[in-house]
């Protein structure tokens, strides 16, 4: 029934200090559905990578499994280990025991972001399979690598 | 017209109507996203003849987000490596820690709740809370202040920075002055009533400049009945919980203030929450309240409250009011409008957004504004039927405990109200309001010209003009103060991460010399910190597009 075509970026406020306006509690939750953070994360990654490729000393195949694994690494420590938030929030501390994840869309499984970060790390890794040399101890060290995460992040 | 030609370009995104005056169906169909059908049948001003809804919230090309991300990341990166060196005594820490004995204690805050304020906050401190040691008018001086540790501390050197151009107070009509005539009968009623009363408005708090200004504040919104309290953000959150309670829903803009939140939670409402100024949103959401009634029991709503605001002081962007009055009327709602930096800012004679619109001041259940902004006073008031003022003057907290507003305070609106109505027998407050709505267009539309993004509607006195960037804010708010401009800057997390914005407020004592200045030195500052981030196309002026409409109008 409305005929007005309302073509805008939802601008979603969010609050440090107390007295600015916004109803946005948390602006953690809203972070990993910001435009172009997941551009940024793919990015980061291969930025990652390429500078692991330009080590001398490290092989195709094993600066693969460094990328992995560090980046399992780093996703596991910011968003499966720290808690709370780094700001003051208006709720009273309620997010203080969560970690990033848990306060991701204020705790709604199976969101867009959610899926994309959970998929991305099993593309990552499903790529690094194809490197037949030294492929068979790597892999599998991977593989235990990403069960073990899976397992203890998702708890 | 204009906003017509700068359609169809990528990376563009304008929301536009062109709505038929009221009474006429909304017959704005998706092409008309190019051509507006029908523009607003308002009162003829002098600079516009046909007056179109437009406000942009462009968004700008990718890499900007990336490099945005990159920039809190290295930050972050920064501030572990920082805490790190702290905990280990590698550095000196500045901020405030517990004493060795209570090490043991359960700890009184958690560490990490201030790493943003440590980490990034800190860093740019200087750009916040600047002393100041004259008049907030359209300049001011500021107190020159250093740090010598990166911002823990500061010291003042003993000098002033004189005559800054200031772009960051809410002084839209130009009100925030201490020399004037009618200054005089400010300082009369000091002498006379005294600084303040003491007492609240039940008990012995209510004077005759109380009613005096009560009444001339219904008489320049054009309702029946007005009160006034002493603090504007009191004002919201003292008076909702009295007109809603449990059992009551309360729809709210998703940008709504602090004290407009506070208020609503205070009440025990239900608060359902729509996305800022989407139509579709609160329609969608008045009909699920409406069909379902309460969560568990369906039992009906005993009322139904939007909170919205006139103009969004973060966006720049203003409410779509005679929208929101039809949808109010159509499913029997109540409406609350908060007009605190609109009134007095827009409208032809400067009576907010009601005038701006041409609704009437009887379609809106509580009228709602603050004297802080355009009057130079502080305080807020409530309008509305003369049984809703005289019930909250019975049931509202702020009249049973708090203080009442000073006579000074009082008869400082006073006095400014006159100006605006008139009725000191000259023409300042007309023109005043005038000159704010051509010192905000002008502004606005030479920024467009110069290819900075701003947000908002085009006839809003407050602009965002966005930066995204955390080193862009610092750098920004630092080189505009050398320049002797004061602006305010903000950041996450009071804006999304995303959009951190330099935030401009116009002011009708601005004279076009001043905001001249200001526009040249943004230009250059644009081209050095690079943030013209505009894909649009510049330098379409009005007046050029003021021809015939040839549109087959409704």
């Amino acid at each position: 029934m409305w005929k007005i075509e309302i073509v805008q970026q939802v601008v979603k406020k969010q609050t440090m200090n107390v007295g600015t306006a916004h109803s946005e509690v948390n602006p953690n939750t809203r972070v990993m559905n910001s435009r172009g953070i997941w551009l940024s994360y793919i990015l980061g990654i291969g930025l990652l990578h390429i500078i692991l490729l330009s080590i001398p000393f490290f092989s195709v195949p094993v600066v693969w499994t460094l990328t992995n694994v560090i980046h399992n690494l780093g996703m596991y420590i910011f968003l499966h280990t720290v808690k709370g938030t780094p700001f003051e929030t208006p709720d009273q501390g309620k997010a203080r025991l969560l970690t990033h994840w848990e306060q991701m869309d204020y705790g709604v499984q199976f969101t867009a972001s959610r899926k994309f970060l959970t998929i991305t790390p099993i593309i990552f890794f499903a790529d690094e399979c194809p490197h037949p040399k030294a492929a068979s101890t790597s892999w599998s060290q991977n593989l235990w690598h990403q069960q073990v995460l899976n397992a203890t992040s998702r708890v | 017209m204009a906003a017509a030609l700068r359609n169809g370009r990528a990376g563009w995104r304008e929301r536009e109507t062109g709505r038929p005056g009221p009474g006429l169906g909304a017959g704005a169909g998706p092409a008309e996203r190019l051509h507006p059908a029908a523009p607003y049948k308002v009162k003829p001003t002098v600079e516009h003849h046909k007056k179109v809804f437009s406000e942009t919230f462009e968004q700008p090309p990718i890499y900007v987000p990336v490099l945005t991300y990159m920039g809190y990341g290295i930050v972050t990166l920064f501030g572990y490596l920082r805490d790190f060196m702290r905990a280990w005594g590698l550095e000196k820490c500045h901020a405030s820690q517990e004493r060795k004995e209570q090490k043991d204690f359960v700890p009184l805050y958690q560490d990490f709740e201030n790493f943003y304020k440590r980490n990034l906050y800190i860093r740019v401190r200087d750009n916040w809370n600047r002393p100041i040691c004259s008049v907030p008018g359209p300049t001011f001086d500021l107190v020159e202040r250093v740090s010598d540790d990166y911002n823990w501390t500061f010291r003042y050197t003993g000098r002033v920075i004189k005559d800054v151009i200031n772009m960051g107070s809410y002084n839209y009509l130009g009100f925030a002055e201490n020399k004037g005539e009618s200054l005089n009968s400010v300082a009369e009623v000091t002498m006379m009533y005294g600084a303040g009363v003491c007492s609240t408005r039940q008990e012995m708090g209510n004077l005759d400049k109380h009613i005096q200004l009560e009444s001339l504040v219904a008489q320049f919104l054009g309702v029946e009945a007005a009160m006034t309290f002493g603090m504007g953000f009191a004002t919201n959150s003292m008076n909702i919980p009295a007109l809603v309670g449990k059992g009551c829903l309360i729809l709210s803009d998703e940008l709504n203030h602090t004290s407009l939140i506070l208020g609503a939670r205070l009440s025990g409402a239900t608060i359902r929450v729509f996305k800022h100024n989407n139509l579709q949103s609160l329609e969608k959401l008045l009909r699920d309240a409406v069909v379902n009634g309460q969560p568990r029991t369906h039992r009906p709503w005993k009322k139904i409250l939007i909170l919205v605001e006139g103009i969004y002081s973060m966006e720049g962007s203003m409410v779509r009011l005679p929208d929101i009055v039809d949808l109010k009327k159509k499913y029997k709602a109540y409406l609350y409008l908060d007009e605190a930096h609109s009134i007095g800012a827009v409208g032809p004679t400067g009576r907010g957004v009601v005038e701006y619109f041409s609704v009437d001041p009887r379609d809106i259940d509580v009228l709602m504004g603050t004297f802080t902004k355009s009057f130079g006073a502080t305080g807020g008031y409530i309008a509305g039927k003369k049984e809703l003022v005289d019930y909250l003057r019975a049931y509202s907290h702020s009249s049973v405990y708090a203080a009442s507003m000073p006579p000074p305070i009082a008869e400082q609106i006073i006095r400014s109200l006159k100006c605006i109505m008139g009725l000191d027998g000259t023409t300042i407050g007309i023109e005043r309001v005038r000159q704010l709505g051509v010192n905000a267009r002008y502004f606005r539309q030479r920024l467009q010209e110069l290819g900075f993004i701003t947000y908002g509607n085009e006839d809003s006195p407050v602009v965002p003009l966005l930066l995204y960037m955390p080193g862009k804010v610092g750098a920004f708010a630092r080189r505009m103060l050398k320049k002797n401009i004061g602006v305010v800057v903000v950041g996450f997390p009071a804006t999304p991460i995303v959009e951190s914005r330099a935030r401009f407020c116009l002011s009708a004592a601005h004279t076009r010399q001043m905001l001249d200045t200001v526009l040249n030195v943004l230009d250059e500052m644009g081209d050095y910190l690079q943030f013209k981030y505009s894909r649009q196309s510049p330098g379409v002026r009005p007046e050029a597009c003021d021809e015939p409409d040839f549109e087959i109008e409704d």
